[in-house]
């Protein structure tokens, strides 16, 4: 049984900023405005047709309060029913689950989820930090750097093919990156570069290096979503939401004993078993067609892989080193480039909804994926070890 | 015809957007130019508007300019002295000369827009500008730069800053404070040109900070921003961008429980609470235990020697979020598995820097290095009474 839901909701228009480390050239309003005006467009609306915003970034990144009054301006929000949601890196896939629930429950027919940041204007190491209890761990902690997943695989796969299959990885994400007018970072690497880049790029914290790294960006999303009347009445090529899940955990960093006798709840895996379960699907690998992951560094993308797939041994390594998730292969992960290549924080989890959204309808453009895409599947990733899952389907059949 | 890349249309038609309405103030005229072989234009001005039309009507004009196109567009450009112009008869002013006077006044100057400059050209242009863009203010009192410029088109330039003034030199001295290594000379020009972020080029490995990381972050306030010299035709608005900084005095309360644990640090004591259900001890005590969800009130000492199991080797010059300082690197934090502590319920704290090269984590029962506490003199119930765990040798 999926989510119990009183009507079908679909994403009825997606519109995003070019993502960038240089929107000096306008404000957050202005940014904001440049993917709603966007959105409704490529859902052929206008603001008056839209019943609530659902606005989300993360909190006091840019040290404004209440960002979403000031963002009326570039939102459209003025007289309408409005709501801020704030939950760390998984912001964007959150107010996608909110607005798929306002509207499924039948309190609006069209809303609005928006994410955004300007990660220019603040400072994000110290943002992050900052989510740390301030009672103790604030003073210990890192911002989100950490070398224990490559220091994990390294331990597992052993250093040479555990860094070549991240550093694979990292190209193969760079290569959808540079067919993405959208992407912040689009470098051109190449796979000759994998011995010299996994040697020389510098490191930040352990094995995790720069180039493993996300980018620190400046970008805005929007996605609309409808009920099933609506959408079937504005667009010709909604994209259904079937399910979608979110895994928390204490938020504490007790996952760091390494015995055997005392497995860690692993939130993403958590996750999936629960969602795929509920909607009957055994094997996630061959049932969907293509996956946009929250990956904010190479490191983690490669090792998540086994957890959202339930893959054994190192079924996911040969899924990166065979080249199965780039495009054209078996399995694409982010053709748009994915986290590591843009990072406007606020709106990355969204930006995965979003993306995968364009890969059902067939409208990615220089990144689409060749092959039809029935069911899509984004993720969301935030606070220290939490996931947020969406499902989208094409037909409306399930 | 073009003349130095200068049509005579570029001239007129940018006039609008060059127009200086408190030039033109008190005038209402029309204006003519008879261009030899390129064609008639009239400009009529009136309250502080303009108006620029291309015709062959100049006859109601109260002065009409007539000359050829090259020194029509010389003039403009600055590539022909106006009064020399006039003097040896290439312009002639027909009509009211002294109202035509007031035209001077009126336009922005027109800046050609460049032929294309090369990468050579740019890296000869953006150190032939650095010295003229160095900020005293900013700069540290004596630092070397080198900047390393790779590929056919670059070079090695050396900015000597002390007391205030900056000298360039093209060499390559082996003292050095920060040394920026950049392959490609065209990535260069596309940072300065803010096309590309340097820590795109750092990320890819396209560039190289050899010294002083922290100088290197700061040279766009040490030189001022780079002007593309192509940037230009009709200026552009200036984008502002408010640069503030956010001081906040922040007290957190510790409630009893994390209170408890604080207060026993001041006693060298390092105290967990155990979980009546699961068993596990908390690490530091925490009020409940969040996967039972029990309200957790044994308290037990731990430690305070202890196991690393993990430890983070840290390049990266991460802030410290107490004082905004970025804290020297390398360092190393890590996760021990005090005595008397199971499974996950490790401590979070820093090992002794020069320590931190032969520190090695656990694994299943396999323990890691065994280290102990570092206790402050001072202690004031604070995670740092203890300033670090050193291998118990």
């Amino acid at each position: 049984m999926a989510h119990k839901k009183n009507r079908n909701v679909a994403i009825i228009g997606v519109g995003q900023t070019k993502h960038s480390s240089h929107r000096e050239d306008v404000n957050q309003p202005e940014m904001i405005h440049e993917a709603v005006s966007a959105a409704l467009k490529d859902a052929n609306i206008s603001i008056k047709d839209v019943d609530c915003i659902v606005h989300g970034n993360m909190e006091l990144f840019e040290m404004v309060h209440q960002p979403d009054l000031w963002h009326v301006l570039g939102t459209g929000a003025y007289g309408k029913d409005s709501i801020r949601i704030t939950t760390g890196g998984t912001v964007g896939t959150t107010i996608a689950c909110a607005s798929d629930n306002l509207v499924a429950s039948g309190m609006y027919d069209i809303v609005m989820a928006i994410g955004f940041q300007k990660l220019q204007e603040g400072h994000t190491t110290g943002g992050i930090t900052n989510m740390a209890d301030p009672l103790w761990f604030r003073n210990l902690q890192t911002g989100a750097l950490t070398g224990s997943t490559a220091y994990d695989v390294i331990q597992e796969f052993g250093e040479d093919r555990a860094k070549r299959a991240a550093m694979m990885y990292r190209i193969i994400m760079d290569k959808h990156a540079c067919l993405n007018p959208n992407a912040h970072r689009a470098f051109g690497l190449d796979f000759d570069q994998v011995e010299t880049l996994m040697n020389t790029s510098p490191q930040l914290v352990g094995e995790l290096r720069l180039i493993h790294m996300c980018s620190q960006s400046d970008g805005a999303c929007a996605v609309i979503f409808a009920c099933e009347k609506k959408a079937k009445e504005i667009s010709k090529k909604p994209v259904w939401i079937r399910d979608h899940i979110t895994i928390h955990r204490e938020e504490t960093f007790n996952i760091f004993g390494y015995h055997k006798n005392y497995p860690v709840l692993k939130t993403h895996k958590f996750a999936a078993e629960q969602l795929f379960k509920r909607n009957n699907i055994k094997n996630p690998l061959e049932y969907f067609d293509v996956f946009e992951m929250y990956d904010p560094a190479a490191w983690w993308g490669l090792d998540w892989l086994r957890d959202f797939f339930f893959l054994k041994g190192d079924e996911h390594l040969r899924l990166v080193e065979n080249k199965e998730i780039m495009i054209g292969g078996s399995m694409p992960i982010n053709p748009s480039g994915g986290v590591i290549a843009s990072n406007p924080i606020g709106a990355t989890a969204l930006l995965r909804v979003a993306e995968a959204a364009l890969q059902v309808r067939g409208d990615a453009g220089a990144h689409q994926i060749p092959k039809e895409v029935k069911h899509a599947l984004a993720s969301g990733f935030g606070g220290t070890m939490w996931t947020v899952l969406m499902m989208l389907e094409k037909e409306l059949s399930w | 015809m073009e003349y130095w890349g200068v049509k005579v249309e570029d001239i007129f038609d940018t006039m609008n957007d060059r127009f200086r309405p408190e030039g033109a103030k008190g005038v209402t005229a029309k204006f003519g130019y008879d261009i030899t072989g390129e064609g008639k234009w009239k400009i009529i001005v009136s309250e502080g508007l303009l108006e620029v039309i291309k015709t062959d009507d100049i006859s109601d004009c109260v002065a009409v300019m007539v000359c050829d196109g090259e020194t029509f567009v010389g003039i403009n450009i600055g590539k022909v002295d106006a009064a020399n112009a006039f003097t040896s008869g290439k312009v002639k002013i027909e009509g009211d000369f002294g109202q035509f006077g007031k035209t001077a006044k009126m336009f922005k100057k027109y800046v050609p827009k460049k032929a294309a400059m090369s990468t050579r050209d740019y890296i000869l242009d953006m150190f032939g500008t650095l010295v003229s863009r160095f900020q005293p203010q900013n700069a540290p009192q004596e630092a070397v730069i080198v900047y390393d410029i790779g590929g056919a088109d670059g070079g090695v330039w050396t900015a000597y800053i002390k007391d205030g003034k900056c000298e360039l030199k093209e060499e390559s001295p082996e003292k050095f404070t920060v040394r920026l290594e950049v392959q490609e000379a065209k990535d260069w020009v596309d940072v300065m040109l803010g096309k590309v972020d340097a820590f795109s080029l750092l990320s890819a490995g396209k560039a190289a900070i050899v010294g002083e990381t922290q100088l290197a972050l700061k040279l766009g306030e040490i030189f001022a921003k780079y002007q593309d010299p192509m940037a230009s035709g009709t200026p552009e608005q200036e984008l502002i961008v408010l640069k503030k900084i956010i001081s906040v005095d922040q007290k957190f309360a510790t409630g009893p429980v994390m209170g408890k644990f604080l207060n026993a640090l001041k006693e060298k004591k390092i105290l967990g609470n155990r979980c009546p259900k699961c068993g596990r001890i908390q690490l530091p005590a925490r009020e409940v235990c969040a996967e039972c969800r029990v309200r957790v009130d044994e308290f037990v000492e731990v430690g305070p020697k202890g196991q690393v199991r993990y430890m983070e080797y840290v390049y990266y010059a991460s802030p410290d979020p107490l004082t905004g300082e970025t804290r020297e690197t390398p360092y190393g934090m890590a996760n021990i598995l005090l005595d008397g502590c199971t499974g996950n319920d490790t401590f979070a704290h820093l090992i002794r820097r020069d320590q931190i090269d032969r520190i090695k984590g656990g694994k299943d029962d396999v323990s890691g290095t065994r280290v102990r506490p570092v206790w402050n003199e001072h202690r004031t119930g604070s995670i740092f009474d203890i300033k670090y765990f050193e291998i118990d040798e």
